[in-house]
């Protein structure tokens, strides 16, 4: 009986995980068997509502998934339906199927298209906004040029705001002869066609690349932290967007037969979004959803295309979505289904403290170095930042080289995280330059520095809060040894000795504070870094693992050059190391804490007093 | 080339980025002010042009009618504040998004109210010549209303004591209200004067622009393209987009066509977006 | 006269000060000492209403405060925050007349009064907020904090990042603010010399909850304490 009932969970479970395939699959197989006996005319339009599904995924994948509004997928989407079309018009008399000559060179426009467009946003790193205007004026500059453009191609006329028409049907046979299919053909022509491109996309956003996309939306900084180019990624993905917009295009050119300049109007390009926050943004399918709703809906209050009353109930609906219900209709469902299920994050709260084991944590290190090469040296010369009129780097000249950690402490505002973002990148110096052993990175982007073996752990935990310990160690992981299987081994190790294992199915956002400084720390080991560079690590932190932690540290300074930037005093101590007193964005004091503490000038300025009391 | 041409250019291209500036003013307001986008910004353009030409069928001269048509779209844009933006603050997205469902709800209902075709209210008959060419009186004096009006946006937010509370709103929210700000009303109260602007725009240029539905549609699309442009320091900044994008727009549409002229202003606001991706005044010093 | 009682709160889900209470007289200087991150700051938003309380009152000249933060502001709390915050793009006059106005009091006045009292703000009152130094602020977020006429005056970490010139004299402006307009204030710092120099009273936080009451004296005498507080 429970047994039964556990095995009845498990099922539901399974279940739920597998929603995006069992779902999607059972629809694909319905509109297919049903496309044979629909009514003609419910069949024409009702491919019409798949093709916007489609275009709808396209946005999913760059703005629920890569976390960018663009509203340039109908341009892509239009400029696709033009070159697919163009190539269709001229190669169907003599050979037939459309579909073969069509879509692939529609998505490659579509994904060149993209990429340029997605070289400018992401390689000048442009803020969300601008980048969402940037790719409204890209549409709205191919509305406008579009209304003049005459051009033929072959016996393709493009005859400006006339359009272009004459595009044939879907043909799947091959040859002059081949017949062009009726509603209910081309109706199932295009739902199985999405279905690939569905099924594709849904493989491609659980893999690798797609779980760097999630972890770019979801922490840029971090994700270059970890040594990725994400600039590279969000091209690519955009461009793959891109691909499937000028898919639909194609689609669409041939189920319409006719093109004209107002598919790149304001109107359709924010249309796009409504389908997919009505479906739900980021579940892939909810796009089809959307698509279907809003189409049916259209269809019910006898619009066709969404127009008249529709309008009004659309404008409505966007409203109370953005309003009510932010994730939409799968977004919903799923929040009601999840209530069923066991919470996976119940075990975030049984985790154990974590014991540092010193002699596997030297055989990770001699591994890394194995691996890496070996420790590096970090120095500035002159390091210099200003902020409008404070100056928290001023002048900066320190070496930092293997062997014992080094400490940075000084009072509040005194500098010592601005130094330490300055040595990684994230704030750009004005003066003076960084080096790595003897490269000059003062000018190099995070990602490179990462590469070149740096690894640094912010003042705040910063961990991927949506995805699971597991896999915000396995992605670190990955960022080095780019191999699936090395980067399960190496998180695996981490995951134990982090004492983590019983959490590693927790998503990273259940786990405390202090855990989720454990979890950074150890996706910084996952890096094999050469140069450690930690800001605040103990904050947060009870006792005894502040214990552990300083024992991590000394553990690693012998194999690598490391940085801590420390509050706590008591910790410093421990560590037995170097320690620096910034004051006022300059080098103040240095030695040995013991030397420190018997030094009043120290113990002024870090009280703040103006002589010893 | 004759000099009275290129003058007659000159000056009717600054009377079409004043008309830009005029319609686009509000839009910078409530984002310079509030970080919100509205989208539904063209509607309320709309709306105020419906209310004059109701306020002018009922008998009401038109003079009078255009503070009628203020009122009306502050009322509206207050209650809309209320009901849907107050809850969207710091989602610019999402206020994007919500506005623009709401453009639709107004567009389509004047559609139902008013039909897509309305007579418009005949320009004055003044004219006045350059050389060879003659000029109507009415849109080059749009020169001068959006002078004023700017004017008027920079006393009221730089010289009263609202100005200043809203100003200090939106730089450091949390802040104000700990210096005794109350700032959800504050924050109504620039919505509201964002879309009495709007209004304002829709009754002055209804002359030019008679009333239709989708009349906001062509100016929200180039305004809110300048606003962003233009970045922090709205006023000034968008100003200075509006009469560049704006202006730049008409002189290439007088020598070339007006495509071109759309070209220009397409291409010019995605080229300024690169160099400048926070806007361009982001590092300018300057209140407004 | 400001009291705040069973404090606790914190930032999303996260609590960070447990039961916190603490009690200031009217005309008295109170520090509230601790080293990073035991709460010091968020007890200030707490008590600004800046975050919500989950438990816990907080009176103000006698009156419950109402848990909007303009409505405290209005009843007689300034706050000067840490990293000041002063308006970037407003003027040093308008950072002081807006928040004079914001309670009705004469905008005009007010800044005169202000510039009178702050000298070093004379010469950049026509000067945006943002292009001043660290120091520059810390004095403007004062006067700010002064023009809405606080009864009682919150200072979270006034001392940071400011050049040791100013920090005397903040210390004696706050000392004559205190005693010419009798004005509380309750300063949270790690700056042991600039409490010692104007607190009569202290209170000691650790790990979000209050761990001692002391007095300046025997803050002065106990050098042990001192470290240990610290954590120097």
């Amino acid at each position: 009986m429970a047994s039964e009932a556990v095995g009845a969970i498990k099922m539901f479970q399974k279940l739920h995980k597998n929603a995006g395939l069992v779902f999607p699959t059972l629809a694909t197989i319905l509109a297919l068997s049903m496309a044979g006996f629909l009514d003609p005319y419910l069949a024409f339009v009702a491919t019409s509502w798949v093709i916007f599904g489609l275009l709808g995924l396209s946005l999913d994948v760059i703005w629920g998934r890569g976390g960018l509004l663009s509203l340039a997928q109908t341009a892509f989407y239009g400029l696709g339906g033009y070159f697919g079309a163009v190539i269709a018009i001229n190669l169907a008399p003599s050979t037939g199927m459309t579909l073969i000559w069509a879509l692939p060179s529609a998505a490659i426009f579509g994904a060149i298209i993209a990429a340029a467009l997605g070289y400018v946003i992401f390689f000048s790193r442009m803020g969300a906004l601008q980048s969402t205007i940037l790719s409204y004026t890209f549409t709205l500059l191919l509305w406008t040029v579009t209304q003049t453009f005459r051009l033929d191609v072959g016996t393709a006329v493009i005859g400006g705001d006339n359009g272009l028409s004459n595009i044939p049907g879907v043909i799947l046979g091959f040859g002059p002869d081949a017949d062009r299919l009726g509603p209910n053909g081309a109706f199932a022509a295009t739902v199985a066609v999405s279905a690939c491109v569905y099924f594709f996309t849904r493989w491609l956003m659980r893999s690798n690349f797609g779980k760097l996309v999630d972890c770019i939306r979801i922490d840029i900084e971090k994700t270059e932290l970890l040594g990725y180019d994400i600039r590279k990624v969000q091209v690519l993905n955009f461009a793959y967007s891109g691909a499937i917009a000028g898919i639909a295009g194609a689609m669409f050119a041939l189920w319409a037969n006719y093109l004209n300049p107002s598919i790149f109007s304001v109107q359709e390009a924010l249309l796009v979004p409504i389908y997919v926050l009505v479906g739900g943004l980021g579940t892939l399918s909810g796009a089809f959803l959307g698509a279907l709703a809003i189409g049916g809906l259209s269809f019910w209050l006898g619009g066709g295309a969404a127009g008249g009353q529709t309008t009004l109930i659309l404008g409505a609906v966007l409203v109370l979505l953005v309003l009510f219900l932010q994730n939409g209709f799968l977004g919903a469902l799923d929040k009601i289904w999840r209530l069923y299920l066991p919470d996976p994050n119940d075990a975030a709260r049984n985790a154990g403290a974590v014991k540092i084991d010193t002699d596997v944590l030297e055989d990770i290190l001699k591994d890394a170095t194995a691996h890496a090469g070996p420790a590096k040296s970090l120095s500035t010369d002159e390091a210099f930042k200003q902020f409008g009129g404070v100056i928290p780097v001023n002048k900066v000249t320190r070496d930092f080289v293997p062997g014992q950690p080094y400490a940075l402490i000084g009072p509040n505002g005194a500098g010592k995280s601005s130094f330490l973002k300055t040595c990684v990148g994230i704030y750009r110096p004005e003066g003076g330059s960084i080096l790595l052993d003897d490269d000059d990175i003062t000018k190099a982007p995070i990602f490179d520095r990462v590469h070149k073996g740096m690894g640094v752990k912010n003042q705040k935990p910063q961990v991927f809060g949506e995805i699971t310990v597991q896999e915000n160690l396995w992605i670190a992981a990955y960022a080095r040894t780019k191999n699936s299987a090395n980067a399960d081994k190496v998180s695996q190790r981490i995951l134990g000795m982090l004492g983590m294992d019983g959490q590693s199915a927790v998503q990273a956002s259940a786990l405390s504070h202090g855990q989720q400084q454990w979890l950074d720390i150890g996706m910084v080991l996952c890096l094999a870094p050469r140069v450690v560079l930690l800001d605040e690590p103990a904050a947060g932190m009870t006792n005894e693992e502040t214990r552990e932690l300083s024992l991590l540290v000394r553990t690693l300074a012998k194999h690598t050059t490391v940085v801590v930037v420390e509050h706590d005093m008591e910790f410093v101590r421990t560590l037995e190391g170097h320690v620096t007193v910034l004051h006022q964005g300059q080098l103040f004091a240095e030695g040995d804490i013991d030397t420190l503490r018997a030094n009043d000038a120290v113990l002024d300025v870090y009280l703040g007093r103006g002589e010893h009391v | 080339m004759q000099l009275d041409y290129l003058a007659t250019v000159l000056l009717s291209s600054l009377s079409s980025a004043s008309i830009l500036l005029i319609a686009t003013l509000g839009l910078a307001v409530v984002y310079g002010l509030m970080g919100v986008i509205n989208l539904a910004h063209g509607e309320f353009l709309m709306v105020g042009a419906y209310s004059a030409l109701t306020a002018t069928q009922i008998g009401l001269p038109y003079p009078l009618a255009i503070p009628f048509a203020v009122a009306m779209t502050m009322l509206i844009g207050a209650i809309v504040e209320l009901l849907i933006i107050q809850r969207l603050y710091g989602r610019i997205f999402d206020t994007m998004l919500a506005t623009w469902g709401l453009g639709m709800v107004f567009n389509q209902g004047a559609v139902l109210l008013f039909g897509t075709v309305s007579p418009g209210i005949g320009m004055p008959q003044w004219n006045f010549s350059i050389g060879a060419y003659s000029l109507a009186v009415y849109p080059i004096a749009m020169i001068f209303v959006a002078i004023v009006m700017l004017t008027f946006i920079y006393v009221l937010m730089t010289k009263t004591v609202y100005g200043m509370k809203a100003r200090a709103s939106i730089q450091e929210p949390q802040m104000a209200q700990a210096i005794g700000i109350d700032s959800t009303r504050v924050n109504t109260m620039t919505f509201a004067i964002g879309c009495g602007l709007a209004g304002f725009a829709g009754a002055i240029l209804l002359p030019i622009i008679p009333a239709t539905p989708s009349m906001g549609l062509f100016f929200a699309v180039k305004g809110f393209l300048a606003v962003v442009v233009a970045g922090p320091v709205a006023l000034t900044g968008t100003a200075a987009t509006a009469l560049g994008l704006g202006g730049g727009a008409s002189i290439t549409a007088s020598y070339m066509s007006s495509v071109f002229g759309d070209v220009f202003f397409f291409l010019a606001t995605a080229l300024l977006l690169w160099l400048y991706p926070m806007g361009i005044s982001s590092r300018w010093r300057r209140k407004l | 006269m400001f009291k705040v009682t069973g404090a606790t709160g914190g930032y999303g889900k996260t609590t960070i000060i447990r039961d916190v209470s603490i009690n200031v007289e009217a005309g008295e200087i109170v520090a509230l000492l601790g080293r990073n991150g035991v709460g010091k700051s968020t007890f200030m938003r707490f008590a600004t209403g800046l975050i919500k309380a989950e438990a816990g009152t907080v009176e103000i000249g006698g009156e419950i405060a109402p848990p909007a933060p303009a409505k405290r502001a209005r009843l007689g709390l300034g706050y000067v925050p840490q990293g000041r915050f002063v308006f970037p793009r407003m003027t040093v006059t308008e950072n002081i007349a807006v928040a004079a106005a914001a309670n009705g009091f004469d905008p005009k006045a007010t800044v005169a009064e202000m510039l009178e009292d702050f000298p070093l703000l004379q010469p950049k009152a026509g000067d945006l907020a943002g292009g001043l130094s660290g120091g520059q602020q810390q004095v403007l977020a004062l006067a700010r904090a002064l023009a809405i006429r606080p009864k009682i005056l919150l200072l979270d970490e006034p001392t940071e990042g400011v050049q040791p010139s100013i920090i005397d004299e903040m210390a004696g402006v706050l000392k004559r603010i205190n005693q010419d307009h009798k004005i509380a204030i309750l300063v949270a710092e790690q700056n042991l010399d600039f409490c010692l120099s104007i607190a009569e009273r202290a209170y000691v936080m650790e790990k979000g909850a209050i761990r001692m009451e002391t007095d300046r004296d025997s803050l002065r005498a106990d050098k042990a304490l001192q470290q240990e507080l610290l954590g120097v």
